[in-house]
């Protein structure tokens, strides 16, 4: 029986951030929603089930808040979520992040293969998948686009700069996801009220086996200044003639 | 040994890491050292760009990948203890640097955009782009060594010096990875370099119908330029290839002159175009995100106002 844990990330939806007069980021109205691509590595984990039996866990670590993702999560065709939560894992950073979930990973949940999405979209450093194989001791294939299983072992097609490399590692191993991979399900009313049903493990900070202090420590935050002149013209013949008129000023139209 | 270590995937990159790396070491009054794999070129081009060391890499049997060296990488740098690697942001290099920073359990800037050692503290500190494109990070590291993955093209490749000295150390054959190769496909370029070009015609999801993206190339036609795309157009609709693809998860251009048709922009993709002299833009919408990144815009039906801008153009520059 194959056992598959897929990660999923609880994230802060970018569209929603507005910039401050002074940079600073203003989360005041803000929706929360699973890391894009996060979607693709549980979507993954379910085709890989659907095609190859077995079960699926999803897994996330975040701020007691972050439960409200778990439905969204498990909507989406996992069997049983564990959600690690505490106050101070609002921030983490990934080194963090891979050391909470190699320690939960490797001590209560089975897993052969381990979903990851490439990055999250909050941050997007694309660290959590490699280092939670290094920290599990697993093959690693990151970038993939395309997974199959033969036997015991996983067959991927990984992205690389100048095309693909067809790979294949041993199980337990870990991969991360392209978007390219799938297209996620969109959960429909009965996929949502099986969810409210599935089995969600609490993990406490005390049940892990130690703290993790961070390695990467963000000095400040601030909104990316675009400084545009933003006119705009109307779409009447006199405004195209201005419009024109501006770009052959500005000495771009030659 | 200490010092700042740089790894590229290919001669340009670590070319352009020894820059950086170059006026960081002399800042911290220390030396520079290169990996150097996946290259035939001697070590001595290495050297005279500023390299005191370059660190060979044997290369691997046909059925491995370059994830076999991260243990030879990180047992290197335990025993040398360096104060920085910098490795090019490539997707082997981004998986070989988070790797090996699991390894040492230090911090690693994922897509560093900016580095400076600052000598009062003695920290390095980094920039990088979060949420999509909208915000900057600014990040140190806690931990030794500093590390950071930083894209190609971001610095200039360092230029040579004649005289320059230098050591070569030869790195012990890596044990095989228990991920091995099957099949290598290399992959053909599809389409026309755009990080370069003058003016950029870009295509949104505004434009209804394959065949509707003739407007754009025809008024990339008339103002001598190219067409690009936004992620839906390349990776949903498959109309135009990736290596058009505008974006933080594309590519990034620096025309002179963009105009995006029919883009709404949404932030990762205006991320891409951040670098452009003049950001123009037509889009129904007046209030479409894309308006606030740009310099002129124009609010109207593309299919409308398009063909009017191409006849514009040709009247006014006859």
């Amino acid at each position: 029986m194959l056992s598959i844990a897929a990660c999923f990330k609880w994230v802060v939806d970018e569209e929603y951030i507005r910039a401050g007069s002074s940079g600073e980021l203003d989360f005041r109205s803000v929706n929360y929603k699973i890391s894009d691509y996060d979607r693709n590595a549980i979507e993954e984990a379910v085709r890989i089930k659907e095609k190859y039996g077995g079960s699926v866990t999803a897994i996330t670590i975040g701020a007691p808040d972050a439960r409200k993702g778990l439905k969204d999560a498990l909507s989406r065709g996992p069997d049983k979520a564990y959600f690690v939560n505490d106050e101070s894992f609002k921030n983490l950073e990934p080194s963090q992040t891979a050391a909470i979930l190699a320690d939960v990973t490797g001590s209560k949940i089975e897993h052969d293969l381990v979903i990851c999405g490439e990055g999250s979209s909050d941050l997007y450093t694309q660290q959590v998948g490699p280092r939670l194989a290094e920290r599990l001791g697993m093959p690693c294939i990151s970038f993939i686009q395309k997974l199959t299983i033969e036997g015991r072992q996983i067959i991927a097609e990984r992205k690389v700069e100048n095309g693909v490399e067809v790979t294949a590692a041993p199980m337990p191993a870990l991969v991360t996801v392209l978007p390219e991979i799938n297209t996620p399900r969109i959960p429909g009313v009965k996929d949502t009220l099986m969810a409210s049903k599935k089995e969600v493990v609490n993990i406490t900070k005390d049940e892990l086996s130690q703290t993790y202090e961070p390695t990467l420590l963000t000095t400040g935050m601030t909104a990316t200044s675009m400084e545009r002149s933003c006119v705009k013209f109307g779409r009447e013949p006199q405004d195209i003639t201005m419009f024109v008129e501006a770009l052959i000023k500005e000495g771009v139209i030659k | 040994m200490a010092g700042v270590w740089i790894l590229g995937e290919n001669r340009e990159q670590s070319f352009e890491l020894l820059n950086a790396g170059r006026k960081l070491a002399s800042r911290m009054g220390t030396t520079l050292a290169a990996f150097l794999w996946n290259d035939h070129n001697p070590a001595e081009e290495y050297i005279s760009r500023g390299a005191d060391k370059v660190l060979l890499l044997p290369p691997l049997p046909e059925d491995q990948s370059e994830d076999a060296y991260i243990p030879v990488i990180a047992e290197e740098a335990q025993k040398e203890d360096p104060d920085i690697i910098l490795v090019a942001a490539t997707l082997r290099g981004k998986q070989i640097a988070a790797r090996v920073a699991a390894r040492l359990n230090t911090g690693l800037c994922s897509e560093c955009m900016a580095l400076n050692f600052n000598e009062e503290s003695s920290a390095v500190e980094m920039e990088r782009l979060v949420y999509g494109g909208m915000a900057i990070q600014k990040v140190t590291c806690a931990t030794r060594p500093v590390m950071a993955t930083i894209p190609p093209r971001t610095f200039e490749p360092a230029s040579e010096e004649s005289g320059r000295e230098g050591a070569t150390l030869e790195l012990h054959a890596p044990a095989p990875s228990f991920v091995k190769v099957l099949e290598r496909k290399q992959k053909e370029r599809e389409a026309e370099d755009i990080t370069e070009s003058r003016v950029i015609v870009c295509v949104g999801r505004g434009v209804e119908k394959k065949e509707d993206m003739a407007l754009a190339r025809d008024l990339s036609g008339v103002l001598g330029g190219e067409i690009g795309c936004t992620r839906p157009i390349s990776e949903e609709m498959h109309w135009l290839s990736e290596e058009l693809c505008i974006g933080l998860s594309g590519i990034s251009v620096k025309p002179e002159l963009y105009i995006g048709v029919g883009v709404s922009g949404q932030v990762q993709h205006v991320t891409g175009i951040r670098d452009a002299k003049l950001i123009c833009a037509v889009n129904t919408d007046e209030n479409a995100p894309i308006f606030d990144a740009a310099d002129y815009g124009i609010v109207g039906d593309l299919y409308d106002v398009v063909p009017k801008l191409i006849d514009e153009v040709k009247k006014q520059t006859e």
